[in-house]
């Protein structure tokens, strides 16, 4: 099944189409940034916000509606638990769907990952084990919401600490296995690929590698870069934290120039959760992530090359 | 249950209960079982703490963040969150708090936390301009924001909200905390939102309308410990002309028979 990548008409019947996200690089909007954002306009491609925070018609959400007016908007959900073995909370798809009607998102993502079980919701992107279950599971609870949205969505590569016995496919398989049967694309998270390798003890450019053999360019539709933090364990070994709270690492900047190379330029987001610094900073990130993508826009010839293979 | 809901049942049960670590269902992995889940145990539960802080600002300032994050953990127990929306999780806390053994000698605490609680609900509502009408009769009707409620409280928590949001210790110091019913009406006025005392006959004739109670009904709420003209004087001037209010008479042609 394939969605248009532009909504239909809103409930209001006006034929407002959603402004698509430009294969620039955009910055993950959080509450501390409202003021500067609203009363300042800074020079930014594209903003994405979490939807769970904007649900409602209260301050939040009216700001998003005057951040709207001004920049593309993308919704990156967290709370869908697509991963979900006890379905979707129809509620919440309906709230979410409520909100993109009225926003007209350029892109609509949430991640492989589970976050509700038994009735009770964790604020976490839980782990899926990669079986033939999970893959059926997660590809009829994206269909769910891709008609309660009427559109296309992309779904995250996540971030890893552990590994289930039961998992005969790989991630990269998984993922491209469920762009496949559920017609959703992919948000290429690069950090997530850094944390998860270093993680499993897998190099991250391997299991780019490999996601990037499994998942057809054409559905990669965002990119996503974050920084991580490390922590050496009593054992010795690293954990790697994907907290958002860093700037981007110079690996991740590797990969997603290498990743960039291959596949031509796509919207890229930095991403900053945790001890969020001033919007300026993001701001830096986000001109280095541009600058690359200058040097390798060229999307038509890379994705060619990637067709090709 | 299907195999993977009975596996995210015992995920989310390690992750809650603390444990993990002895599943059969995990592989072996560089990161340890147990590093792996107190990972997933942070995120999560640093989440719920936070997102209870937001909700309780002046709570959380009174209390500090250890204290604040230790009580939020215990309600996260008893109360875990249902919905992805973490903006509205936490009507309960305020009867918790009440409960709280350790915050026995905090006697207004609960009643700061309704206050808090209160005013993050009107935030997240539609601004005042957003209204409801409630008939008074014939040819009058009393526009109010959606976003109005009405609730009493038996400490100052008006007062003490004021102070920590001035972080003016002298003026906390110097509240009497003792203890007696107050009447708030709590609404959004733009970006904020606004808290205004009120005269108990002006608080239980709101609180009345807004629960759907007639004009009659409503009026004698508002008389249950006041006489009629002082009520009514009372509410002429904390409800009927107060800011967040509008009188609207009805045209004739509506009234006519």
């Amino acid at each position: 099944m394939t969605f248009p990548q532009r909504s239909p008409k809103g409930a209001s019947g006006a034929a407002r189409l959603a402004d698509p996200i430009p294969a620039k690089a955009g910055i993950g909007l959080r509450f501390p940034h409202h003021d500067h954002v609203l009363n300042h306009r800074p020079d930014t491609a594209w903003l994405e916000v979490h939807p769970e925070n904007y649900l409602g018609r209260g301050v939040a959400a009216d700001d998003l509606e005057r951040v709207r007016r001004d920049y593309p908007v993308s919704l990156h959900a967290t709370g869908l638990s697509l991963g979900s073995g006890e379905g979707l909370d129809a509620e919440h798809v309906a709230a979410i769907a409520n909100l993109a009607r009225r926003i007209q998102p350029g892109l609509v993502s949430d991640h492989l990952s589970w976050s509700t079980s038994g009735g009770v919701h964790l604020p976490d992107l839980l782990p899926l084990p990669y079986t033939e279950e999970a893959l059926s599971v997660v590809a009829h609870n994206i269909d769910q919401l891709q008609t309660a949205l009427g559109r296309q969505i992309l779904i995250e590569n996540p971030s890893t600490y552990l590994a289930f016995a039961d998992s005969p496919l790989s991630e990269a398989e998984f993922l491209g296995e469920l762009t496949r049967v559920s017609g959703c694309g992919l948000l290429l998270d690069v950090n997530n690929i850094a944390v998860s390798g270093g993680n499993l003890g897998q190099s991250p450019a391997q299991r780019l590698a490999l996601l990037l053999d499994q998942v057809p360019a054409a559905a990669i539709g965002e990119i996503h870069l974050a920084g991580h933090a490390v922590r050496r364990l009593d054992d010795g070994t690293l954990l790697r934290i994907d907290d958002h709270g860093w700037p981007v690492s110079a690996e991740v900047w590797t990969l997603y120039e290498a990743l960039i190379a291959r596949i031509g330029a796509r919207p890229t987001l930095i991403e900053w959760d945790t001890a969020i610094p001033a919007f300026e900073t993001l701001q830096g990130q986000a001109d280095i992530a541009q600058s690359i993508l200058d040097r390798f826009n060229q999307p038509a010839r890379s994705m060619a090359h990637v067709a090709a293979r | 249950m299907s195999p993977l809901a009975d596996l995210q049942r015992q995920v989310a049960g390690a992750i809650l209960g603390g444990g993990p670590s002895d599943m059969p269902a995990l592989a072996p992995s560089p990161i340890s079982a147990g590093a792996a889940f107190a990972v997933h145990r942070d995120t999560v539960l640093s989440g719920l703490a936070g997102a209870l802080r937001l909700t309780f600002p002046t709570v959380g300032a009174l209390v500090g963040v250890a204290f604040f994050d230790q009580m939020a953990l215990a309600f996260v127990a008893e109360q875990p969150p249902r919905r992805a929306n973490l903006a509205a999780y936490g009507e309960g806390f305020p009867d918790f708090i009440n409960r709280y053994p350790h915050a026995a000698s905090l006697t207004y605490l609960g009643d700061v936390a309704r206050l808090d609680l209160a005013v993050a609900q009107a935030l997240g509502k539609p601004d005042k301009d957003i209204r409801r009408e409630v008939v008074l009769d014939e040819a009058i009707r009393l526009s109010l924001p959606v976003s109005l409620t009405a609730f009493a409280l038996h400490s100052p928590a008006d007062l003490i909200r004021d102070g920590v949001e001035a972080e003016d210790d002298q003026a906390l110091a110097a509240i009497n905390l003792s203890s007696r019913p107050r009447w708030f009406a709590v609404w959004r006025d733009g970006r904020a939102a606004s808290v205004q005392p009120l005269n108990p006959a002006a608080g239980l004739f709101l609180h009345a309308v807004l629960a759907g109670a007639g004009a009659d009904a409503a009026l004698e709420a508002a008389t249950t410990d006041t006489g009629p003209a002082a009520a009514l004087l009372v509410l002429q001037t904390e409800v009927f002309a107060a800011r967040f209010a509008q009188i609207i008479q009805a045209p004739p042609e509506e009234i006519q028979p």
